[in-house]
Protein backbone atom coordinates (compact mmCIF):
# COMPACT_ATOMS: atom_id res chain seq x y z
CA UNK A 1 0.00 0.00 0.00
CA UNK A 2 1.76 3.13 -0.73
CA UNK A 3 0.36 5.02 1.55
CA UNK A 4 2.20 3.22 4.58
CA UNK A 5 4.91 4.35 3.02
CA UNK A 6 4.01 8.16 4.82
CA UNK A 7 3.43 6.73 8.16
CA UNK A 8 5.72 8.03 10.73
CA UNK A 9 4.39 5.37 13.17
CA UNK A 10 7.57 4.48 15.66
CA UNK A 11 9.75 7.48 14.85
CA UNK A 12 10.87 9.90 16.72
CA UNK A 13 11.43 13.79 15.70
CA UNK A 14 13.23 17.05 17.16
CA UNK A 15 11.40 20.05 15.88
CA UNK A 16 14.16 23.15 17.07
CA UNK A 17 11.85 26.43 16.53
CA UNK A 18 8.58 25.21 17.17
CA UNK A 19 7.11 28.69 18.60
CA UNK A 20 6.81 29.70 15.06
CA UNK A 21 3.46 29.47 13.28
CA UNK A 22 6.01 26.87 10.12
CA UNK A 23 7.55 24.98 13.38
CA UNK A 24 4.68 24.61 15.20
CA UNK A 25 2.89 23.47 11.72
CA UNK A 26 5.40 20.82 11.50
CA UNK A 27 5.54 19.46 14.51
CA UNK A 28 1.84 18.36 15.01
CA UNK A 29 1.93 17.45 11.28
CA UNK A 30 4.86 14.96 12.06
CA UNK A 31 3.25 13.91 15.28
CA UNK A 32 -0.56 13.31 13.14
CA UNK A 33 1.49 11.25 11.13
CA UNK A 34 2.59 8.95 14.07
CA UNK A 35 5.67 10.02 15.58
CA UNK A 36 6.65 11.26 18.75
CA UNK A 37 7.80 14.99 18.85
CA UNK A 38 10.05 17.28 21.14
CA UNK A 39 9.84 20.81 20.73
CA UNK A 40 12.11 23.49 21.36
CA UNK A 41 12.74 26.96 21.21
CA UNK A 42 14.52 29.46 19.30
CA UNK A 43 16.05 31.58 22.08
CA UNK A 44 14.62 31.96 25.46
CA UNK A 45 12.25 34.60 24.68
CA UNK A 46 9.20 33.94 27.67
CA UNK A 47 6.90 33.65 24.60
CA UNK A 48 8.54 31.19 22.68
CA UNK A 49 8.37 29.12 25.74
CA UNK A 50 5.05 29.50 26.35
CA UNK A 51 4.39 29.06 22.52
CA UNK A 52 6.75 25.56 22.94
CA UNK A 53 4.60 24.28 25.86
CA UNK A 54 0.97 24.89 24.01
CA UNK A 55 2.67 22.94 20.62
CA UNK A 56 3.91 19.94 22.95
CA UNK A 57 0.20 20.58 24.25
CA UNK A 58 -0.81 19.66 21.07
CA UNK A 59 1.30 16.32 20.47
CA UNK A 60 -0.08 15.08 23.88
CA UNK A 61 -3.57 15.34 22.82
CA UNK A 62 -2.65 13.35 19.86
CA UNK A 63 -1.77 10.27 21.79
CA UNK A 64 1.86 11.24 21.15
CA UNK A 65 5.28 11.48 23.50
CA UNK A 66 6.99 14.52 23.13
CA UNK A 67 8.26 17.41 25.86
CA UNK A 68 9.27 21.21 25.16
CA UNK A 69 12.22 22.51 26.11
CA UNK A 70 13.11 26.83 26.04
CA UNK A 71 17.00 27.04 24.70
CA UNK A 72 18.92 29.09 22.90
CA UNK A 73 19.65 27.67 19.94
CA UNK A 74 22.59 29.28 19.42
CA UNK A 75 24.40 28.05 22.59
CA UNK A 76 26.40 24.51 21.92
CA UNK A 77 25.58 23.43 25.45
CA UNK A 78 21.75 23.86 25.17
CA UNK A 79 21.67 22.29 21.45
CA UNK A 80 23.44 19.13 23.06
CA UNK A 81 21.36 18.73 26.20
CA UNK A 82 18.44 18.73 24.23
CA UNK A 83 19.23 16.49 21.39
CA UNK A 84 20.37 14.26 24.72
CA UNK A 85 17.48 14.86 26.43
CA UNK A 86 15.00 13.81 23.71
CA UNK A 87 17.09 10.64 22.71
CA UNK A 88 17.49 9.56 25.95
CA UNK A 89 13.10 10.36 26.83
CA UNK A 90 11.91 9.08 23.58
CA UNK A 91 14.01 6.58 23.25
CA UNK A 92 16.20 7.58 19.55
CA UNK A 93 16.21 10.32 17.38
CA UNK A 94 14.43 9.94 13.76
CA UNK A 95 14.38 13.18 12.47
CA UNK A 96 15.52 16.55 13.07
CA UNK A 97 13.27 20.00 11.71
CA UNK A 98 15.55 22.85 12.30
CA UNK A 99 13.02 25.49 12.25
CA UNK A 100 14.85 27.95 13.72
CA UNK A 101 13.88 31.77 12.88
CA UNK A 102 14.96 35.21 14.13
CA UNK A 103 13.47 37.84 11.69
CA UNK A 104 15.93 40.51 11.59
CA UNK A 105 15.36 43.49 9.10
CA UNK A 106 17.54 47.12 9.49
CA UNK A 107 19.62 48.82 6.52
CA UNK A 108 23.20 47.49 6.30
CA UNK A 109 24.70 50.60 6.93
CA UNK A 110 23.58 50.68 11.15
CA UNK A 111 23.89 46.78 10.99
CA UNK A 112 26.51 46.29 13.97
CA UNK A 113 29.03 43.38 14.69
CA UNK A 114 26.89 42.58 17.41
CA UNK A 115 23.73 42.22 15.70
CA UNK A 116 24.84 40.80 12.80
CA UNK A 117 26.79 37.51 14.52
CA UNK A 118 23.66 37.27 16.53
CA UNK A 119 21.05 36.66 13.48
CA UNK A 120 24.15 34.74 11.99
CA UNK A 121 24.59 32.52 15.63
CA UNK A 122 20.74 31.97 15.58
CA UNK A 123 19.50 31.48 11.92
CA UNK A 124 22.78 29.44 10.55
CA UNK A 125 25.07 28.87 13.26
CA UNK A 126 22.33 27.41 15.34
CA UNK A 127 21.41 24.65 12.63
CA UNK A 128 25.04 23.36 12.16
CA UNK A 129 25.10 22.75 16.14
CA UNK A 130 22.05 20.79 15.94
CA UNK A 131 22.94 18.84 12.89
CA UNK A 132 26.04 18.02 14.61
CA UNK A 133 24.62 16.79 17.45
CA UNK A 134 21.75 14.97 16.22
CA UNK A 135 23.99 13.49 13.04
CA UNK A 136 26.01 11.18 15.86
CA UNK A 137 23.17 9.34 16.87
CA UNK A 138 21.62 9.34 13.17
CA UNK A 139 24.69 8.34 11.96
CA UNK A 140 25.55 5.65 14.19
CA UNK A 141 22.34 3.99 12.94
CA UNK A 142 22.67 4.81 9.66
CA UNK A 143 19.36 6.45 9.37
CA UNK A 144 18.13 9.72 9.91
CA UNK A 145 16.13 12.78 8.18
CA UNK A 146 17.01 16.67 8.67
CA UNK A 147 14.53 18.96 7.59
CA UNK A 148 16.11 22.54 7.34
CA UNK A 149 13.30 25.24 7.14
CA UNK A 150 14.49 28.32 5.05
CA UNK A 151 13.00 31.34 3.56
CA UNK A 152 12.83 32.17 0.21
CA UNK A 153 15.26 35.65 1.09
CA UNK A 154 17.75 32.43 0.86
CA UNK A 155 17.33 32.90 -3.11
CA UNK A 156 16.33 36.14 -3.22
CA UNK A 157 18.28 39.71 -1.83
CA UNK A 158 15.36 41.92 0.40
CA UNK A 159 16.20 45.30 1.14
CA UNK A 160 17.15 46.05 4.75
CA UNK A 161 17.52 42.08 4.90
CA UNK A 162 21.44 41.88 4.36
CA UNK A 163 22.49 39.91 6.97
CA UNK A 164 18.70 37.37 6.90
CA UNK A 165 19.26 36.86 3.61
CA UNK A 166 23.01 36.09 4.20
CA UNK A 167 21.97 33.42 7.35
CA UNK A 168 19.33 31.59 4.99
CA UNK A 169 21.72 31.10 2.11
CA UNK A 170 24.47 29.91 4.38
CA UNK A 171 21.48 27.09 5.75
CA UNK A 172 20.47 26.52 2.05
CA UNK A 173 24.17 25.19 0.92
CA UNK A 174 24.86 24.03 4.13
CA UNK A 175 21.97 21.58 3.45
CA UNK A 176 22.77 20.35 0.16
CA UNK A 177 27.11 19.86 1.38
CA UNK A 178 25.71 17.48 4.59
CA UNK A 179 23.91 15.91 2.00
CA UNK A 180 26.24 14.61 -0.23
CA UNK A 181 28.65 14.16 2.54
CA UNK A 182 25.92 11.70 4.28
CA UNK A 183 24.62 10.29 1.17
CA UNK A 184 25.67 6.91 1.77
CA UNK A 185 25.35 6.66 5.42
CA UNK A 186 21.11 6.53 5.33
CA UNK A 187 20.87 10.21 6.12
CA UNK A 188 18.77 12.26 4.00
CA UNK A 189 19.39 16.68 4.79
CA UNK A 190 16.86 18.56 2.39
CA UNK A 191 15.31 21.74 3.09
CA UNK A 192 11.99 23.58 2.65
CA UNK A 193 11.83 26.81 1.16
CA UNK A 194 9.04 28.78 2.99
CA UNK A 195 7.50 31.93 1.25
CA UNK A 196 5.43 34.86 2.85
CA UNK A 197 3.34 32.31 5.17
CA UNK A 198 0.43 33.38 7.60
CA UNK A 199 2.00 34.40 11.14
CA UNK A 200 5.11 35.64 9.96
CA UNK A 201 6.56 38.54 12.18
CA UNK A 202 7.66 40.12 8.97
CA UNK A 203 3.70 40.58 7.76
CA UNK A 204 2.72 42.23 11.16
CA UNK A 205 1.83 45.18 9.27
CA UNK A 206 -1.57 45.34 7.34
CA UNK A 207 0.08 47.06 4.41
CA UNK A 208 2.95 45.00 3.95
CA UNK A 209 0.91 42.05 4.35
CA UNK A 210 -1.74 43.25 1.85
CA UNK A 211 0.97 44.71 -0.56
CA UNK A 212 2.71 41.02 -0.61
CA UNK A 213 -0.74 39.21 -1.10
CA UNK A 214 -1.21 41.84 -4.03
CA UNK A 215 2.06 40.83 -5.35
CA UNK A 216 2.11 36.44 -5.22
CA UNK A 217 0.62 34.73 -8.20
CA UNK A 218 -1.70 32.88 -5.83
CA UNK A 219 -3.06 36.21 -4.04
CA UNK A 220 -2.51 34.97 -1.02
CA UNK A 221 0.32 34.12 1.57
CA UNK A 222 1.53 30.25 2.30
CA UNK A 223 0.14 28.50 5.26
CA UNK A 224 1.86 26.70 7.60
CA UNK A 225 -0.04 23.64 7.27
CA UNK A 226 1.04 23.25 3.45
CA UNK A 227 4.67 23.49 4.90
CA UNK A 228 4.34 20.73 7.32
CA UNK A 229 2.88 18.68 4.88
CA UNK A 230 5.94 18.37 2.63
CA UNK A 231 7.78 17.95 5.50
CA UNK A 232 5.89 15.13 6.68
CA UNK A 233 6.68 13.57 3.31
CA UNK A 234 10.33 14.72 3.46
CA UNK A 235 10.34 12.62 6.69
CA UNK A 236 9.06 9.67 5.74
CA UNK A 237 10.49 6.25 4.36
CA UNK A 238 8.85 7.41 0.69
CA UNK A 239 11.28 9.80 0.38
CA UNK A 240 14.43 7.79 0.92
CA UNK A 241 16.26 8.50 -2.21
CA UNK A 242 15.72 12.44 -2.04
CA UNK A 243 18.65 14.43 -0.59
CA UNK A 244 20.10 17.91 -1.46
CA UNK A 245 16.73 19.28 -2.43
CA UNK A 246 15.08 22.85 -1.51
CA UNK A 247 11.40 22.15 -1.81
CA UNK A 248 9.58 25.31 -2.12
CA UNK A 249 6.22 26.36 -0.95
CA UNK A 250 6.09 30.27 -1.78
CA UNK A 251 2.68 30.61 -3.02
CA UNK A 252 4.61 31.33 -6.85
CA UNK A 253 7.02 33.82 -6.01
CA UNK A 254 10.36 32.25 -6.96
CA UNK A 255 8.32 31.74 -10.24
CA UNK A 256 7.90 35.52 -10.75
CA UNK A 257 11.01 37.41 -13.20
CA UNK B 1 -8.93 14.62 9.41
CA UNK B 2 -5.78 13.44 9.79
CA UNK B 3 -2.52 14.29 8.02
CA UNK B 4 -1.95 10.70 6.34
CA UNK B 5 -5.72 10.78 5.41
CA UNK B 6 -5.14 13.75 3.26
CA UNK B 7 -3.05 12.03 0.79
CA UNK B 8 -6.20 9.81 -0.12
CA UNK B 9 -7.45 10.06 -3.97
CA UNK B 10 -10.27 8.39 -3.44
CA UNK B 11 -13.06 9.11 -6.62
CA UNK B 12 -10.20 11.14 -8.59
CA UNK B 13 -9.61 10.71 -12.07
CA UNK B 14 -5.91 10.90 -13.17
CA UNK B 15 -4.78 11.25 -16.53
CA UNK B 16 -1.06 9.06 -17.10
CA UNK B 17 0.56 9.87 -20.41
CA UNK B 18 3.19 7.45 -21.18
CA UNK B 19 1.45 4.81 -19.01
CA UNK B 20 2.17 1.39 -20.39
CA UNK B 21 5.53 0.74 -18.99
CA UNK B 22 8.90 2.47 -16.91
CA UNK B 23 8.11 5.27 -14.39
CA UNK B 24 4.51 5.91 -16.01
CA UNK B 25 3.19 2.47 -15.01
CA UNK B 26 4.62 2.85 -11.89
CA UNK B 27 3.54 5.88 -11.28
CA UNK B 28 -0.66 5.04 -12.44
CA UNK B 29 0.05 1.91 -9.90
CA UNK B 30 1.04 3.98 -7.23
CA UNK B 31 -1.96 6.43 -7.92
CA UNK B 32 -4.88 3.88 -8.41
CA UNK B 33 -3.18 2.26 -4.69
CA UNK B 34 -3.99 5.61 -3.24
CA UNK B 35 -7.83 5.16 -4.47
CA UNK B 36 -7.88 7.12 -8.00
CA UNK B 37 -9.25 5.91 -10.83
CA UNK B 38 -6.67 6.23 -14.16
CA UNK B 39 -6.39 7.13 -17.64
CA UNK B 40 -3.43 4.89 -19.04
CA UNK B 41 -2.88 7.14 -22.26
CA UNK B 42 0.32 6.01 -24.07
CA UNK B 43 0.82 4.68 -28.31
CA UNK B 44 1.31 0.87 -27.49
CA UNK B 45 -1.73 -0.72 -26.79
CA UNK B 46 -0.88 -3.94 -25.45
CA UNK B 47 1.57 -2.10 -22.62
CA UNK B 48 -1.16 -0.18 -21.60
CA UNK B 49 -3.41 -2.88 -21.69
CA UNK B 50 -1.53 -4.17 -19.07
CA UNK B 51 -1.18 -1.40 -17.17
CA UNK B 52 -4.71 -1.23 -17.12
CA UNK B 53 -5.19 -4.64 -15.46
CA UNK B 54 -2.87 -4.58 -12.89
CA UNK B 55 -4.89 -1.21 -11.76
CA UNK B 56 -7.88 -3.02 -12.24
CA UNK B 57 -6.46 -5.86 -9.48
CA UNK B 58 -5.79 -2.84 -7.08
CA UNK B 59 -9.77 -2.27 -7.53
CA UNK B 60 -9.89 1.04 -9.45
CA UNK B 61 -11.53 1.76 -13.42
CA UNK B 62 -8.73 2.00 -15.92
CA UNK B 63 -9.71 3.85 -19.26
CA UNK B 64 -7.60 2.38 -22.11
CA UNK B 65 -6.97 4.77 -24.82
CA UNK B 66 -3.74 4.44 -27.08
CA UNK B 67 -2.62 8.12 -27.61
CA UNK B 68 0.11 9.62 -29.46
CA UNK B 69 1.25 13.10 -27.42
CA UNK B 70 2.95 14.59 -30.28
CA UNK B 71 -0.16 14.79 -31.96
CA UNK B 72 -2.86 17.89 -30.78
CA UNK B 73 -5.76 15.72 -32.26
CA UNK B 74 -5.13 12.51 -31.04
CA UNK B 75 -4.56 14.36 -26.90
CA UNK B 76 -7.96 16.36 -27.54
CA UNK B 77 -9.82 12.90 -28.18
CA UNK B 78 -7.75 11.21 -25.30
CA UNK B 79 -8.76 14.09 -22.89
CA UNK B 80 -12.42 13.91 -24.28
CA UNK B 81 -12.85 10.16 -23.72
CA UNK B 82 -11.68 10.62 -20.66
CA UNK B 83 -14.02 13.52 -19.84
CA UNK B 84 -17.14 11.61 -21.43
CA UNK B 85 -15.86 8.09 -19.37
CA UNK B 86 -15.64 9.82 -15.60
CA UNK B 87 -17.09 13.44 -15.89
CA UNK B 88 -14.07 14.74 -14.28
CA UNK B 89 -10.12 14.92 -14.62
CA UNK B 90 -8.48 15.98 -11.10
CA UNK B 91 -4.91 15.26 -11.68
CA UNK B 92 -2.63 15.01 -15.23
CA UNK B 93 0.79 13.35 -14.93
CA UNK B 94 2.37 14.29 -18.41
CA UNK B 95 5.05 11.59 -17.74
CA UNK B 96 5.20 10.77 -21.56
CA UNK B 97 8.87 11.65 -23.05
CA UNK B 98 12.23 10.52 -23.01
CA UNK B 99 15.32 10.17 -25.36
CA UNK B 100 14.42 10.41 -29.35
CA UNK B 101 16.61 9.69 -32.43
CA UNK B 102 19.77 12.62 -31.98
CA UNK B 103 20.57 11.88 -28.74
CA UNK B 104 24.18 11.69 -28.43
CA UNK B 105 25.29 13.48 -31.75
CA UNK B 106 27.13 17.05 -31.29
CA UNK B 107 24.56 19.99 -32.81
CA UNK B 108 25.92 20.17 -36.01
CA UNK B 109 24.93 16.43 -37.01
CA UNK B 110 21.15 16.90 -35.54
CA UNK B 111 18.85 17.03 -38.31
CA UNK B 112 15.44 18.93 -37.97
CA UNK B 113 13.27 15.80 -38.00
CA UNK B 114 15.71 14.95 -34.96
CA UNK B 115 15.10 17.94 -33.45
CA UNK B 116 11.52 18.63 -33.75
CA UNK B 117 10.86 14.99 -32.82
CA UNK B 118 12.19 15.23 -29.42
CA UNK B 119 11.30 18.88 -28.58
CA UNK B 120 7.69 17.20 -29.98
CA UNK B 121 7.69 14.62 -27.91
CA UNK B 122 9.30 16.30 -24.60
CA UNK B 123 7.73 19.49 -24.92
CA UNK B 124 4.75 20.12 -27.47
CA UNK B 125 3.51 16.89 -26.18
CA UNK B 126 2.92 18.51 -22.29
CA UNK B 127 1.57 21.47 -23.98
CA UNK B 128 -0.84 19.59 -25.98
CA UNK B 129 -2.10 17.62 -23.43
CA UNK B 130 -2.08 20.83 -20.49
CA UNK B 131 -3.98 22.36 -23.57
CA UNK B 132 -6.73 19.84 -23.54
CA UNK B 133 -7.29 19.29 -19.96
CA UNK B 134 -7.08 22.85 -18.37
CA UNK B 135 -10.56 23.68 -19.67
CA UNK B 136 -12.25 20.51 -18.09
CA UNK B 137 -9.91 21.19 -14.24
CA UNK B 138 -11.23 25.20 -14.85
CA UNK B 139 -14.75 23.78 -15.39
CA UNK B 140 -14.63 21.85 -12.34
CA UNK B 141 -13.20 24.31 -10.16
CA UNK B 142 -9.61 23.20 -9.79
CA UNK B 143 -7.22 20.36 -10.39
CA UNK B 144 -3.22 19.08 -10.33
CA UNK B 145 -0.29 18.83 -12.93
CA UNK B 146 2.35 17.37 -12.53
CA UNK B 147 5.02 17.34 -15.21
CA UNK B 148 8.56 15.26 -15.75
CA UNK B 149 11.57 16.86 -16.04
CA UNK B 150 14.90 15.63 -15.40
CA UNK B 151 18.56 16.81 -13.82
CA UNK B 152 19.20 17.11 -17.56
CA UNK B 153 16.69 20.11 -17.77
CA UNK B 154 18.56 22.02 -15.03
CA UNK B 155 22.12 20.77 -16.47
CA UNK B 156 23.23 20.84 -19.76
CA UNK B 157 24.79 17.51 -21.42
CA UNK B 158 27.78 16.40 -23.82
CA UNK B 159 25.64 15.60 -27.15
CA UNK B 160 22.63 16.20 -25.60
CA UNK B 161 20.67 18.77 -26.76
CA UNK B 162 16.79 17.69 -27.58
CA UNK B 163 16.15 16.26 -24.18
CA UNK B 164 17.92 18.76 -22.42
CA UNK B 165 16.53 21.82 -24.23
CA UNK B 166 13.21 20.59 -23.79
CA UNK B 167 13.44 19.22 -19.98
CA UNK B 168 14.50 22.92 -19.14
CA UNK B 169 11.16 24.45 -21.45
CA UNK B 170 8.90 22.65 -19.40
CA UNK B 171 10.27 23.99 -15.86
CA UNK B 172 9.46 27.28 -17.28
CA UNK B 173 6.40 26.23 -18.97
CA UNK B 174 5.08 24.65 -15.68
CA UNK B 175 6.00 27.94 -13.64
CA UNK B 176 3.71 29.91 -16.06
CA UNK B 177 0.99 27.34 -15.39
CA UNK B 178 1.59 27.84 -11.98
CA UNK B 179 1.43 31.53 -12.17
CA UNK B 180 -1.47 31.86 -14.75
CA UNK B 181 -4.14 29.34 -12.67
CA UNK B 182 -2.33 30.16 -9.40
CA UNK B 183 -6.17 32.08 -8.12
CA UNK B 184 -8.31 29.44 -9.98
CA UNK B 185 -6.80 26.46 -7.91
CA UNK B 186 -5.14 24.09 -10.51
CA UNK B 187 -1.10 23.43 -9.02
CA UNK B 188 1.36 22.65 -11.59
CA UNK B 189 4.48 20.81 -10.46
CA UNK B 190 7.68 18.86 -11.57
CA UNK B 191 8.95 16.08 -10.61
CA UNK B 192 12.77 15.40 -11.85
CA UNK B 193 13.67 11.43 -11.48
CA UNK B 194 16.77 10.77 -11.53
CA UNK B 195 18.13 7.24 -12.80
CA UNK B 196 15.81 4.70 -13.20
CA UNK B 197 16.94 1.26 -14.88
CA UNK B 198 12.92 0.16 -14.31
CA UNK B 199 14.75 -3.51 -13.80
CA UNK B 200 16.47 -3.51 -16.55
CA UNK B 201 20.17 -5.18 -16.61
CA UNK B 202 21.26 -3.32 -19.72
CA UNK B 203 20.41 -0.28 -18.07
CA UNK B 204 21.66 -0.95 -14.76
CA UNK B 205 24.79 -1.67 -16.39
CA UNK B 206 24.93 1.33 -18.38
CA UNK B 207 24.53 3.19 -15.56
CA UNK B 208 27.07 1.67 -13.45
CA UNK B 209 24.81 0.30 -10.98
CA UNK B 210 24.64 4.05 -10.06
CA UNK B 211 28.07 3.80 -8.00
CA UNK B 212 28.41 7.77 -9.08
CA UNK B 213 25.37 8.82 -7.59
CA UNK B 214 25.86 10.37 -4.63
CA UNK B 215 23.72 7.64 -2.71
CA UNK B 216 25.41 4.93 -3.93
CA UNK B 217 22.43 3.34 -6.14
CA UNK B 218 19.77 3.50 -8.94
CA UNK B 219 16.07 5.06 -8.43
CA UNK B 220 13.54 2.28 -7.73
CA UNK B 221 10.58 2.33 -9.45
CA UNK B 222 8.56 2.25 -6.65
CA UNK B 223 10.51 5.37 -5.40
CA UNK B 224 8.80 7.54 -7.43
CA UNK B 225 4.82 6.43 -6.70
CA UNK B 226 4.69 7.97 -3.62
CA UNK B 227 6.29 11.50 -4.83
CA UNK B 228 3.35 11.28 -7.53
CA UNK B 229 0.57 10.73 -4.73
CA UNK B 230 1.91 13.83 -2.91
CA UNK B 231 2.17 15.86 -5.52
CA UNK B 232 -1.68 15.01 -6.55
CA UNK B 233 -2.61 14.86 -3.25
CA UNK B 234 -3.95 17.65 -1.26
CA UNK B 235 -1.43 17.26 1.57
CA UNK B 236 0.68 19.29 -1.71
CA UNK B 237 -2.27 22.12 -2.08
CA UNK B 238 0.57 24.78 -0.98
CA UNK B 239 2.92 23.68 -3.62
CA UNK B 240 2.83 25.67 -6.75
CA UNK B 241 5.37 25.54 -9.90
CA UNK B 242 7.60 23.56 -7.62
CA UNK B 243 10.04 20.62 -8.52
CA UNK B 244 11.18 18.02 -6.82
CA UNK B 245 14.08 15.84 -7.38
CA UNK B 246 14.71 12.91 -6.82
CA UNK B 247 17.95 11.40 -7.61
CA UNK B 248 19.94 10.61 -4.70
CA UNK B 249 21.58 13.52 -4.28
CA UNK B 250 23.39 14.90 -7.51
CA UNK B 251 21.92 17.57 -7.79
CA UNK B 252 23.23 18.93 -4.57
CA UNK B 253 26.90 18.79 -6.10
CA UNK B 254 26.10 20.91 -9.60
CA UNK B 255 27.36 17.36 -11.16
CA UNK B 256 24.43 15.46 -12.42
CA UNK B 257 25.38 12.77 -11.98
CA UNK B 258 29.18 13.32 -10.66
CA UNK B 259 31.82 12.84 -12.72
CA UNK B 260 30.01 11.34 -15.15
CA UNK B 261 27.51 12.26 -18.27
CA UNK B 262 25.81 8.96 -19.16
CA UNK B 263 23.63 9.37 -22.31
CA UNK B 264 20.07 7.44 -21.66
CA UNK B 265 20.25 4.70 -24.87
CA UNK B 266 17.59 5.37 -27.43
CA UNK B 267 14.04 4.33 -26.49
CA UNK B 268 11.64 4.92 -28.72
CA UNK B 269 8.37 4.42 -27.02
CA UNK B 270 6.91 6.84 -24.81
Amino acid sequence: MVLEGFSLNGNTALVIGAAGPIGRAIAVALAEAGADVAVATTTRAQREEVAANSCANEIWVLNRRGFAQAIDAAAEADVRALVERAVSELGRLDILVNAHDLPYAKPFAGVTPEEWRRVLDVNLTGVYLACRAASAPMLERGAGRIINVISLLAERGMVNGAAYCAAQAGVMNLTRALALEWARSGVTVNAIGAGWTEGMAFLDDEDARRQMERYLPAKRLARPEEIAGIAVYLASDAAEYLTGQVVWLDAGALSHV
Amino acid sequence: MGVLDRLRLDGRLAIVTGAGRGLGRAMALALADAGCDIVAAARTRPQIEETAEAVRALGRRCLVVPTNVTDPASVEAMADAAAAEFGRIDVLLNNAGGATAGMGKPVDEITDEEWRLGIDTNLSGTFYCCRAVIPHMLAQGGGKIINVTSGFGLRGGRDNFMYTSSKAGLINFTRSLSMTYADRNIQANLIAPGLFPHDNPAMVEWWRGGKFVPMGRLGRDEELGPLCVFLASDLSSGMNGGILALEGGGLAGGHAPTGFAPVVPLERET
